[in-house]
């Protein structure tokens, strides 16, 4: 049986021979020459290493400190004086900081009860929560409410009320609103606490299995839509929402101090931003938060497919990680005030964006397309 | 250059081209030779209208399900009521959106591949379904595919063939149009659209991304590693050689390995594994499926009978019906102005992929002559562009790109260059309306084409706002530094 047209295929292999020829001498090649490791592109093991040592201690941490943030929270509105209220500010810094570490896993149930939308969308609504107050209800589910509650909300309300402590304490005891004043901020904290716990017992109650077994990488699985949130997390609110927007690098370059996160109590920007940005290194190294070493993850998956910058053979998670690197550097040189550091130092806060942008085209072209991860959700013939 | 040889030489294999007073083709290439062949008055050969008819059937129904499945995944919806803009294709400005009566045209394009599946009507249907179809086509250029465009082609064609003179409503309707022979280059004409389809999908693939670097297979399989029983293989190096290899012979030879009745049940296997693997594999919609039935165009006439014949049976037809004997003749005029027209039509076919030549620059990088190619799957091609847009009067702001795209959108023009320049002019006429003074547009892109590492794709420093799109050489295009040989 004739199945092959030789003559076609010697004309073909002739030109392949040419080609062959022709090209040896090509210096940049693109990438992978390294055989494909099979251990280290098991989606299955990295997913794991994911849920089970960096996403579920995440939140089990959260939610010891979102927790304790409760407990002082109770003790505040229970008794308001300036003891209970550096208690439960200093519990609402351990909480917001907490969440840095787990804002970024935009997946499952986060994404489908939009967690994010109910802890840290900034800037806070001030004039929204005192209608709130005011009015002595309203809905906290629907989107003009996002930015009356969560870690934002209540940094208006902890730190933004007066400029000493003591006139804090007062607009919770003595002014006249001060009933239902407490009253809002128990609605916030029972709103955190039953938005927190949805997603959490999602997670330990199957949709741990559910997203470890999802191993293909369409885009209705748990690899393309964990690395789809996780570069989002990166661009929008990391880089667009702590720096590009308050420095007014995205805008029209005027300053926008009071688009700041942690906007009243000030000093604990830089921190949180860093927190953030450490959160995002770690995920991409696969660093467990239990024990510190570090396992599968998108670091050894690209490593195993042997993505290469093809000029000079540097494996591209050392690229990606010289740049984290470098952002945590220049983050370390600006001032905890990111408040402060807008109006006074903005251009270090502007060049902190501009590194943070090298890192997002990185993550977001370089690291999903060889991982081929597809961002379509409709047919496509590859052109 | 070696290539073009090649191609020419391809070429020369494939054309069979239909010309006004052509003479009979030699019988090697015929597979109706043991099929009565009456004769015109021209010594134009004639062949049974039965693979036509078959043709006519399936390629309607494929297509009026594609349109039910387009309709009920919502993307009538996403991808054509949705968007807020959209990016027609060049000479095409005047393909306008139609919102929700988006959907009347889907109701139209869909009653008329039904009609041409049944014969009904089939001259009007067939003209309106190629309108129909290419007008949804056109209406955005970010939902661009080959077998569209082949789609579209192919109702093109259909509107000149006498697809209904056999087993079709109209022929039952009007015994006098009724026929079971046609002319020869009806059949001819399909079977070489569907040759140049391959022969160029698979010229395409002689570049050394695709051959000696398996790129972008590399890429793209071992994200299957986790497939039932063989996903391992997409693992090793090896795999993703032996898939781009085959791929590439298996698109230059298939046409003629078809048209060859001793390789033809052979090659059918082959359609059927290749394109059946690349549904299992790639996100490719109803692609692989036409280009199988498609296929079946190649088979002998006495196929096709049977097919009718168990048909009508089982849709109790008498055979009387089918048994006609009529040959089908075209007025000699009107035959000489359609095989006018198809010279033309193959003439086109021919020359406008080889368009790519006379643009400077690596063709995958600029895709200046990229479309309308059979140039698939070729490219893994991801991209981020970050539109920034001030005046002289201080004002400045960097776009967010969701605002005015859907994702889709923004993904294919993050990564083509006219797209990127249409998106520019659009910021520039909105950014004019909200008060900037000649406002100036700039793009931050980074594209990572194949693998290699991302790099700006557009010269960061032009002003888009000022560029106008054309058939020349974009020299805004931040040139690749690196070749990718062959075609």
């Amino acid at each position: 049986m004739n199945l092959f047209n030789y003559k076609h295929l010697a004309l073909i292999a002739a030109f392949v021979t040419a080609l062959w020829a022709c090209s040896g001498g090509g210096t940049d090649n693109p990438t992978p020459v390294n055989p494909t490791d099979q251990a280290g592109s098991n989606r299955k093991a990295m997913l794991t290493n994911i849920a089970d040592n960096i996403i579920l201690p995440s939140y089990a941490n959260f939610k010891t400190k979102l927790d304790g943030m409760l407990i002082k929270s109770d003790a505040f509105t229970a008794k308001p004086d300036k003891t209970t209220l550096a208690d439960f500010r200093q519990a609402w810094v351990e909480a917001y900081t907490e969440w840095q570490k787990v804002e970024l896993f935009d997946v499952g149930p986060a994404e489908q009860y939009t967690l994010r939308n109910f802890f840290n969308i900034y800037p806070t609504n001030a004039a929204g929560i005192e209608e709130y107050i005011t009015a002595g209800t309203g809905a906290l589910d629907v989107a003009s409410s996002y930015p009356k509650q969560g870690f934002p909300a209540l940094d208006y309300l902890l730190n933004g009320l007066g400029t000493t402590d003591d006139a804090i304490v007062a607009r919770y005891t003595t002014a006249p609103d001060a009933a239902k004043r407490i009253a809002y901020l128990k609605r916030l904290t029972t709103q955190m606490n039953t938005q927190f716990t949805t997603v959490y017992s999602a997670w330990t109650t199957g949709y741990r299995d559910t997203f470890i077994d999802c191993t293909a990488l369409n885009a209705g699985c748990s690899t393309s839509k964990l690395v789809n949130s996780y570069v989002l997390n990166y661009e929008r609110y990391i880089r667009s929402g702590k720096f590009g927007i308050p420095s007014g690098a995205m805008t029209n370059g005027t300053v926008a101090p009071g688009t700041v996160e942690g906007l009243y109590k000030k000093d604990i920007s830089r921190m949180l931003a860093q927190t953030a940005h450490q959160a995002s290194v770690d995920f991409f190294n696969g660093k467990s938060v239990k024990t510190g070493e570090e396992g599968p993850s998108l670091k050894s998956y690209l490593n195993a497919l042997g993505t290469k910058d093809g000029s000079q053979g540097t494996l591209v998670t050392t690229l990606i990680n010289n740049q984290f690197t470098a952002i945590t550097q220049q983050l370390a040189t600006l001032k905890p005030n990111l408040y402060n550091e807008v109006q006074t130092n903005n251009a270090a806060m502007v060049e902190t964006y501009t590194q943070m942008q090298k890192i997002t085209r990185m993550l977001k072209v370089d690291m999903t397309t060889a991982m081929s991860i597809t961002i379509t959700y409709t047919d496509n013939d590859g052109d | 250059m070696m290539g073009t040889e090649i191609s020419l030489r391809f070429m020369a294999h494939g054309l069979q081209l239909p010309k006004p007073g052509f003479s009979a083709p030699d019988g090697s290439v015929q597979p109706t030779t043991q099929i009565h062949k009456p004769k015109t008055e021209n010594d134009k050969p004639f062949t049974a209208a039965a693979p036509l008819a078959v043709f006519r059937i399936l390629f309607g129904l494929m297509l009026f399900g594609s349109i039910v499945r387009f309709w009920s995944k919502g993307w009538i919806n996403e991808l054509y009521i949705q968007p807020r803009y959209f990016f027609p294709f060049y000479g095409f400005e005047f393909v306008q959106p139609l919102g929700v009566y988006t959907y009347l045209l889907f109701t139209l394009c869909g009653l008329s591949a039904l009609l041409v599946a049944i014969g009904f009507l089939y001259r009007i249907a067939s003209i309106s379904l190629f309108f129909s179809f290419t007008y949804i086509e056109l209406i955005d250029k970010s939902t661009y595919l080959n077998h569209y465009y082949f789609t579209s082609m192919v109702c093109l064609l259909l509107i000149f063939l006498p697809a209904h003179a056999y087993f079709s409503v109209d022929a039952y309707r009007r015994p006098g149009l009724a026929a079971r022979h046609i002319p020869v280059w009806c059949l001819d004409a399909l079977k070489l659209f569907v040759a140049f389809l391959y022969v160029y999908a698979g010229l395409a693939k002689l570049n050394s991304d695709w051959l000696l670097h398996a790129l972008p297979l590399r890429i793209w399989l071992p994200a299957h590693n986790d497939f039932p029983i063989v996903g391992f293989l997409f693992n090793y190096t090896w795999v993703p050689y032996v898939f781009s290899w085959f791929g590439c012979l298996y698109d230059v030879s298939i046409p003629f390995l078809l048209w060859n009745a001793r390789t033809r049940p052979w090659a059918y296997v082959a359609v059927v594994v290749f394109h059946g693997l690349t549904a299992l594999l790639f996100p490719i919609g109803m692609f692989p499926y036409i280009m199988i039935v498609t296929a079946l165009i190649f088979f002998s006439p006495g196929f096709h009978q049977r097919i009718i014949r168990q048909l009508s049976v089982s849709l109790a037809i008498p055979a009387t019906f089918w048994e006609v004997q009529r040959t089908y003749r075209y007025p000699a005029f009107r035959e000489r102005i359609i095989l006018g027209f198809l010279t033309l039509f193959f003439l086109f076919q021919l020359l406008f992929p080889l368009r790519y030549l006379l643009y400077p620059g690596e063709l995958f990088w600029t895709e200046e002559g990229y479309r309308f190619s059979w140039r698939v799957m070729l490219m893994e091609k991801a991209g981020y562009a970050q539109f920034t847009v001030k005046d002289d009067a201080g004002h400045q702001t960097i776009v967010n790109n969701t605002r005015f795209l859907t994702p889709l959108q923004e993904k294919m023009m993050a990564t083509q260059p006219d797209m990127i320049l249409q998106y520019a002019h659009l910021l520039r006429d909105h950014y004019r309306r909200q008060g900037f003074v000649n406002p100036q547009v700039y793009v931050d892109s980074y594209v990572a084409l194949n693998g290699r590492l991302g790099k700006p794709l557009i010269d960061p420093t032009t002003n888009l706002a000022n560029e106008q799109d054309s058939f020349r050489h974009k020299t805004w295009i931040t040139p690749l530094n690196d070749t990718i040989y062959g075609f």
